[in-house]
């Protein structure tokens, strides 16, 4: 019965809360994104700005950027991914603790942007580590990430901790963990991670 | 002391910790002054209050038309050269077509991609008809790469009057531009009827 959001906000105008153990263990999760430290082009410029006191970051539990990604929640992939730096990228993901989120900013981080013809360049981190929230842009604007964070935060409170359709983080059968793509003489390998993205000849691209 | 005094003299007059000291300064002048002075609150809370942005701000691309119908108004000509020229490949457009599959000069399909576009507003100043501008909207975002972020004719086509609003200055200028256009067409016409 608790479920139903619409029956919950017409209780709360009269005074009476009703909530789930899940909604509660959302709540404090979407509201305490802690970001992985690093940045990979022009777009982290804009990630500092929206730290900065004028966009305050801070505002929606995000403040604090992690060095660690033993203690990050948020990873902010804010640039060009090279095919040099994916292994690495991949990498501090596999690190992360569970829950963990993915944020694409910008263009090159979605899809290569301008470098997407180019030999040295990843065609969206996508292909990699599963994303959760692409921020289009080149580069965003420092309010475009903070719309991102709050979509994220939207998304985090709406998600099921049991039952079908919950959440990647609370699915055994879902990795947490995906292989470390290497250099390959003419490209990296595997060329993507089969097990969350599939090229357009095999179904994919939707 | 011999050695604190020596210290001082190498980092040129400078403690210790003196510039941390400085920063907490700044920070305690401005929170105790942002009691007295609001233009010492620098944060614009984003989502209920959003920044002004300047005019020759831009985001995205978009598709302009005059009047009121988006179909009938449309200056597009499906002429490709945004698509030739756009860097990232962003834009696809593809021609209607009449019964013998003749090309008309008209988009059936004007795509853009934005999770490639850059920005760069190549697009627009290739357009011999005015038709492209850049757009300042910014905050979007999505939970999936393909569809949500390429956007189709309908979403990209907006009204004259918009870009007006958007930016006063380049759009008195491109109405300028099609205005003379338009009476140096009559104006062959003209002559050509004379002729």
């Amino acid at each position: 019965m608790t479920e139903d959001k619409q029956l919950q906000d017409e209780l709360a105008l009269y005074g009476v809360h009703l909530t789930l153990l899940e909604q509660v263990y959302n709540w404090g999760r979407s509201n305490s994104l802690w970001p992985l430290q690093f940045g990979l082009a022009c777009c982290a410029i804009e990630m500092i700005a929206s730290v900065t006191a004028r966009y305050d970051l801070g505002r929606f539990g995000s403040e604090i950027f992690r060095p660690s990604p033993r203690q990050a929640d948020l990873m902010i992939v804010s640039g060009t991914v090279t095919k040099k730096m994916a292994p690495q990228v991949v990498r501090l993901y596999n690190q992360m603790a569970e829950p963990k989120y993915v944020l694409a900013m910008g263009a090159c981080a979605i899809s290569g942007g301008p470098f997407k013809g180019g030999y040295n360049v990843v065609k969206g981190i996508d292909r990699y580590i599963p994303v959760d929230i692409f921020v289009p842009g080149c580069p965003p604007r420092p309010e475009a990430l903070l719309n991102g964070i709050i979509h994220l935060q939207e998304t985090i409170r709406r998600q099921k901790l049991s039952g079908p359709g919950k959440a990647r983080h609370a699915d055994r059968d879902q990795p947490s963990e995906y292989a470390i793509p290497e250099e390959g003489g003419r490209d990296l390998v595997p060329q993507y991670n089969a097990e969350t993205w599939r090229p357009s000849w095999q179904g994919g691209g939707k | 002391m011999e050695r604190m005094a020596s210290h001082y003299r190498k980092s040129g007059g400078r403690w210790l910790g003196s510039g941390i000291l400085r920063g907490m300064g700044v920070t305690l002048k401005n929170w105790i002054g942002s009691y007295f002075d609001p233009s010492r609150l620098v944060t614009v809370c984003y989502p209920g209050e959003r920044l002004p942005l300047p005019e020759n701000s831009r985001s995205f691309p978009f598709l302009i038309y005059d009047g009121d119908d988006p179909e009938a108004g449309l200056r597009c000509v499906a002429c490709r050269i945004c698509e030739k020229e756009c860097p990232p490949e962003c834009i696809h457009i593809e021609n209607e077509r009449d019964e013998n599959g003749k090309p008309r000069k008209r988009p059936a399909v004007f795509d853009i991609d934005i999770s490639v576009c850059m920005s760069c507003q190549i697009c627009v100043e290739v357009c011999p008809f005015d038709a492209i501008e850049m757009d300042q909207i910014y905050a979007i975002s999505t939970n999936a790469r393909f569809e949500p972020l390429r956007l189709h004719k309908e979403q990209l086509l907006k009204p004259n009057e918009y870009f007006r609003e958007l930016s006063p200055t380049r759009s008195a200028a491109a109405d300028a531009r099609r205005e003379a256009e338009r009476a140096k067409q009559a104006k062959k016409k003209e002559a050509g009827k004379k002729g």
